[in-house]
């Protein structure tokens, strides 16, 4: 079946088989909030270091890494069904591309599109200032202001696939990309 | 008083409040206490609130959305200034505090 997807679809088609590739398995441990934590500083760790050559560089692409890894791997640790988290990251022509696939149910899966769809026709920045103000007076969580930043705030070109998986489970695969400071050591 | 876990603490001084190390909480319910305590010292009266940021290294997106209430708290009052002290060393300090300009251009924001 062909998935649904919004954002920047040509993100969807970017080969990540080279890169640094992460499963975070729910098991008998059961996965914390924690390990989306430990997990996008590993990742920051092992991808900044190649911009070590400038400290302001290395600074720079350690944190929005971490930022980025951080907020992908939160959303899919709180909305996820039970099940594997695979996380793929890697740095291709001067860009940081992170890969999250991970499995939601279906009201989990028609929300976000929702506000996929209301995202595509309006400026991120002024959208998360009008759902600062609309969180600012009711306490409901998942209200996407974590991917309203990364667009606004990091300019993250983002893409997000919905796959039906035939049990009221959806695939969901989201690829992000944010341009990486020019200095390198390669 | 104080709120902290292994890796953050905040807490105030007067009419000061501290932010030090890494939040990255679950979410609204998680901040809440942090929340509680800030906007308490914000309806103490004071004529000015400072955010001390400059030791606040990471936030996630539920934190920014906590400083953005406070910052919406900090607005309807309007005998209160609201000062925030930030530093560019943080790179998400640079990217995400002028938000909180947008949302109440009265605020002094200083980036450092």
């Amino acid at each position: 079946m062909t998935p649904t997807v919004y954002g920047i679809e040509s993100l969807t088609g970017i080969s990540l088989d080279s890169s640094t590739r992460l499963t975070l398995s729910d098991g008998p441990l059961q996965l914390g909030w924690k390990h989306s934590g430990m997990t996008s500083d590993f990742i920051a760790e092992v991808m900044a270091l190649r911009y070590s050559r400038s400290r302001k560089d290395y600074v720079q692409a350690h944190h929005d890494i971490g930022y980025l890894s951080n907020e992908l791997i939160e959303n899919a640790v709180k909305f996820r069904q039970p099940g594997e988290i695979l996380i793929e990251a890697g740095i291709l022509d001067g860009t940081f591309l992170i890969r999250v696939k991970n499995t939601i149910d279906g009201v989990t899966s028609s929300r976000f599109q929702q506000l996929l769809h209301r995202l595509q026709s309006r400026d991120p920045g002024e959208l998360l200032l009008e759902q600062i103000e609309t969180n600012a007076i009711s306490a409901e969580s998942g209200s996407g202001l974590g991917l309203l930043t990364l667009l606004s705030d990091y300019d993250a070109k983002m893409a997000w696939a919905f796959e039906d998986n035939n049990d009221q489970r959806v695939i969901l695969t989201t690829t992000a990309a944010v341009a990486m400071p020019p200095s390198s050591n390669l | 008083m104080e709120i902290s876990d292994e890796n953050f603490r905040v807490w105030a001084e007067k009419n000061e409040v501290y932010f030090d190390g890494v939040f990255r909480l679950a979410g609204p319910d998680a901040y809440a206490p942090i929340y509680s305590l800030i906007s308490g010292l914000l309806h103490e009266g004071h004529k000015q609130v400072t955010f001390n940021l400059t030791g606040l290294e990471f936030l996630n997106s539920s934190g920014i959305n906590l400083l953005a209430k406070l910052t919406i708290e900090a607005r309807k009052m309007d005998d209160l200034l609201l000062v925030v002290k930030g530093t560019s060393q943080y790179p998400w300090q640079a990217k995400s505090l002028p938000n909180l300009k947008k949302l109440h251009p009265l605020i002094d924001l200083r980036l450092a």
